[in-house]
């Protein structure tokens, strides 16, 4: 399981989330292990059942404002009862001031405390926004990302292929280059992100020639960072008994970190140009979209030819 | 060459799907196939060739194979015409 420490997250999200250390600096040893933030107030009042203590804790006025309410005494009891669970680390919202004896308490009991100046629901937000991107799911797969007309395509198929060469004509054609050889995707609100594994820039390896630099050579028009994924295209060696799609009625699916898209098995022969056949495909998927589905169109069209053709020759017939 | 008098047996007519099965098969094999209907000659290889004939039902094709394998070719397609492609 994918897991960030309390301090590699204080260091890194210090200036974002306008975070400072309240508690000594050894209390940061702690591991975030959800992507999923916890309110603690009800803890706080003394219930504990269903408390999300391995989540960030995020207090803000409301629960603030409480603890300030309570005597000393009973201050020290519920913060004590609070800590004894293995709490990453709070977070203060807004700059507020806490008791000192929670300061005390943590200092004692190893739970860090940070504080935020930002307000309880932008930090809420935003932290929210920042976890889940962290805790997705995510993988690195062999292939070329390229941005065609704005649908994310993912090319795939073997070494040698024709990948490099296919991105490097798409690019040359107007389209964009995400990434070469390597793509991550991570899986955000449902959907397929891909980007490169590094932040070099947009190198490529060209067969017989060797690395070359995309942005340098086509210019910033013909590259960019990340892209949603909406359609896999697999190139494949041409093969004379294979059953390639003729209509386009059926829609297959390649399913990646759970998500499913469209994809399609592309063969690919000397001299055929398959950068206007990708384009094409990016073209079809734009109209799919739109409710414009030409291979269905095309047989509706058909279906009724054939059926007006029927009924005159049986009218003929009862004559 | 072999050529092949034959008549469309099922409701629909070709439409999308039976066109797709007689393109499907006929790829299968090396033969030239073409097919034949009033004054139309399509490359019986081709889904849009196929489809372009609209054959209704009742209507007459000819079906014309040429190759090594002419024999098997026709035979199979006799074999899918009368199996009204698995419909009515």
């Amino acid at each position: 399981m994918k897991k960030i420490s309390v301090k590699e997250f204080f260091q890194t999200k210090k200036i974002d989330f306008s975070l400072s250390l309240i508690t000594r600096p050894t209390t940061l040893d702690k591991d975030i292990t959800s992507e999923y933030l916890n309110r603690p107030g009800l803890a706080f009042s003394g219930f504990f059942e269903r408390f999300s203590y391995q989540r960030i804790q995020v207090l803000g006025e409301t629960e603030i404002t409480y603890l300030q309410s309570l005597k000393d005494e009973e201050l020290y009891n519920i913060i004590k009862e609070v800590f004894v669970y293995d709490i990453p680390c709070l977070i203060i919202t807004k700059g507020l001031s806490i008791p000192s004896q929670m300061e005390f308490l943590a200092n004692e009991m190893n739970i860090a405390i940070l504080s935020s100046r930002i307000s309880t629901d932008k930090l809420y937000q935003q932290l929210r926004k920042y976890l889940s991107d962290y805790f997705a799911p995510s993988k690195t797969i062999h292939g070329t990302l390229v941005d065609v007309y704005g649908v994310g395509i993912l090319l795939t198929g073997k070494s040698g292929i024709g990948k490099s060469e296919c991105a490097l004509d798409l690019v040359e054609r107007g389209q964009r280059l995400v990434t070469d050889d390597a793509v991550k995707i991570t899986v955000i609100d449902e959907m397929l992100m891909g980007t490169s594994t590094n932040d070099y820039g947009h190198f490529m390896e060209v067969r017989g020639v060797g690395l070359i630099d995309a942005a340098k050579m086509f210019g910033i028009q013909a590259v960019r960072r990340n892209k949603r994924m909406d359609v896999q295209i697999e190139l494949m060696p041409w093969k004379d008994n294979m059953d390639y799609e003729r209509l386009g009625l059926s829609d297959n699916f390649a399913e990646i970190l759970g998500v499913r898209i469209p994809i399609i098995y592309l063969p690919v022969s000397p001299g055929k140009n398959v950068s206007v056949i990708i384009e094409v495909v990016a073209l079809n998927y734009i109209l799919k979209r739109y409710g414009y589905d030409a291979a269905y169109e095309y047989t509706q069209k058909l279906q009724e030819d054939l059926k007006k053709k029927s009924s005159v020759k049986n009218s003929e017939h009862a004559k | 060459m072999i050529r092949k008098r034959i008549v469309i047996v099922n409701k629909l007519g070709m439409h999308a799907r039976p066109a797709t099965l007689v393109v499907k098969t006929a790829t299968k094999y090396r033969s030239e196939f073409t097919i034949l209907k009033d004054d139309m000659e399509i490359n019986g290889k081709s889904i849009m060739g196929v489809m372009t004939l609209a054959a209704e039902f009742g209507s007459e094709l000819e079906l014309v194979a040429d190759g090594v394998d002419e024999e098997y070719l026709i035979k199979e397609m006799e074999e899918l015409f009368a199996s009204k492609f698995g419909e009515e």
